[in-house]
């Protein structure tokens, strides 16, 4: 963390909680909008930390996701601990899900989650092994 | 900007109904007495219909007096379609237009003629135009300000096609010019309105053209004189309204009339709020179109509305079902020439933003505000004059109410 960083926010994501899948990535939202960000950068930090949210609740076994604030950019960090992606460049092709049947009847699942979260951001890096995953995205303000 | 809602102090016994159920949190109590926000309202209407003691009433309009008195040499009605919703189902609906020449106008334009016009031109640019899902309806002016308030990211996803009063409008005006060799000043048109939203839109568009309507009747306050003059006729001389076009009036006609599939037609404050978080949250871009309207069963819903609007809505399903005549809308066969010359679209008008957000300001403020919101008892009960504990906590740090107006923090005080 550099010395531009000033605030954090932390949620604890519970996997397979879809009663509450949502509630961070809105409280984020909710947050951000509050302080009169852009409206423009808050939506794409919405659809990029509900992904996120739903990938934990869906592939880990739980996981935390992290909203960071900067003088000139917010990241949003999320680690999950669980399998991992096994194939990181297949999992990012839009279409490509890994997610179950009982999962998809949900209306979740759509192999989006990942390219999406990439189109919004200004910078995505993603680390995963067998012990889970960590994805790093970046949106300059 | 003009105002479309009055309000009685006398009658206001401070009861927080119209506070709560306001969208925008415009209302606050002060000294007991309800006090709007004029920037954050958004004309919606939803307090005229909550208040138990009618102290919002719409703004009286001096149409009457513009109609009878004025210089206009030619005045033109464009009935909304919800107006023909408002009759029992024996009458027969082409009397509608003939009452309102009887009154005193020299021609009506079905606002249904126009709407079938937007909603080739709906159809057409959600087939051209596939770079932004979904789509958002714009004929809704309290829908489009809730969206300018609380959703400006969403502002993109507007379809800005102008609505059918405006173009109906448009159209009658240019007819009236080419027939008469009038000129613009000469020429009043009368718009009957079902709700006060319209009249925002008439006096303060978000696109960038001058709108064509120059006063706004609110439907209750004309629908006396007409019902009697429909009652009294039996002449069937005048046109019909457009059976594709009179859709508009409830909740999913846009779409219907468009002929699209993959839409999603939502109607009331509480359940368009739910839909366009969704669509922040970019979970419905599979979607076409969106048709958000702000009243319970869409425009038939509307506060300036005689008939309840689950009747009003059966009443248009029966005029669309056992119509037996054909509708002459007089400019159908001009679409393809409107859409193209770019009549029927607008831009929005551009805005100030000044960009002087300071990340650490912002944050200092939200923790400030949160400090506050965490001393209060988070009842949301209003009793402070704010619709929620939060909101009063903005308006404690920002000065505009105190602390221990929470009636709740001095009684524990007190103990």
């Amino acid at each position: 963390m550099t010395e531009n960083f000033l605030k954090r926010y932390s949620f604890n994501i519970v996997a397979n909680d879809f009663i509450n899948a949502g509630k961070a990535s809105s409280a984020i939202k909710g947050n951000l909008k509050s302080m009169g960000i852009n409206a423009h950068i808050v939506r794409r930090i919405a659809i990029i930390s509900y992904e996120a949210e739903i990938n934990i609740v869906i592939h880990s076994i739980g996981g935390q996701l992290h909203c960071d604030l900067y003088h000139d950019k917010i990241v949003i960090t999320s680690t999950d601990v669980g399998p991992g992606i096994n194939d990181i460049e297949m999992a990012m092709t839009e279409g490509f899900s890994t997610a179950p049947e009982s999962v998809r009847e949900l209306g979740f699942g759509a192999g989006m989650g990942l390219p999406n979260m990439k189109k919004y951001s200004d910078d995505f890096k993603i680390t995963s092994g067998s012990k889970g995953t960590e994805i790093v995205i970046t949106i300059f303000l | 900007m003009n105002f479309s809602i009055m309000f009685d102090k006398e009658k206001c016994k401070g009861c927080t109904n119209c506070m709560k159920r306001c969208p925008t949190q415009a209302i606050r109590l002060i000294d007991g007495k309800a006090f709007i926000n004029s920037t954050k309202c958004i004309h919606c209407g939803e307090c005229i219909k909550i208040c138990p003691y009618s102290a919002y009433t719409p703004e009286p309009i001096e149409w009457y007096e513009e109609m009878h008195y004025s210089s206009y040499k030619y005045k033109i009605a464009i009935p909304g379609t919800p107006l023909y919703g408002q009759f029992p189902k024996k009458i027969d609906i082409c009397r509608v237009q003939n009452a309102i020449l009887k009154l005193g106008f020299d021609y009506v334009y079905d606002a249904s003629w126009a709407a079938e016009i937007v909603a080739k031109a709906i159809a057409k640019k959600i087939g051209k135009e596939k770079m932004i899902r979904p789509l958002i309806s714009a004929n809704c002016p309290a829908a489009v300000r809730l969206i300018k308030n609380r959703y400006p990211s969403l502002m993109d996803n507007l379809i800005l096609l102008k609505e059918p009063m405006e173009i109906g409008a448009m159209m009658a005006r240019e007819r009236a010019k080419k027939l008469y060799n009038l000129k613009d000043d000469e020429i009043g048109v009368f718009y009957i309105s079902p709700c006060p939203a319209k009249l925002l839109a008439v006096t303060d568009p978000i696109g960038n053209y001058k709108p064509s309507v120059d006063w706004v009747i609110p439907l209750n306050t004309i629908y006396g004189d007409l019902y009697r003059e429909v009652l009294s006729q039996d002449d069937k001389t005048c046109s019909y309204p457009s059976t594709s076009g009179i859709k508009w009036a409830v909740s999913g006609g846009q779409s219907e009339s468009a002929g699209l599939n993959n839409y999603i037609a939502v109607n009331g404050m509480e359940n368009i709020i739910q839909i366009l978080d969704e669509i922040e949250n970019g979970r419905l871009n599979d979607v076409d179109y969106v048709e958000a309207l702000a009243c319970v069963q869409g425009c038939v819903g509307g506060t300036f509305n005689v008939v309840n609007p689950f009747v009003a809505s059966s009443n248009i399903k029966n005029i669309i079902s056992c119509a037996d005549y054909e509708c002459i809308n007089p400019d159908l066969d001009r679409f393809e020439e409107l859409y193209e010359s770019g009549v029927l679209k607008y831009r929005l008008m551009e805005e100030d933003n000044p960009n002087n957000f300071n990340m650490k300001e912002a944050i200092e403020k939200s923790e400030k505000i949160k400090e506050i919101t965490d001393l209060l008892p988070g009842l949301d009960c209003g009793s402070c004059g704010a619709p929620t504990c939060s909101a009063h906590a903005e308006d404690v740090y920002s000065n505009q109410s105190k602390l221990y107006d929470c009636v709740v923090l001095r009684a524990n005080e007190k103990r």
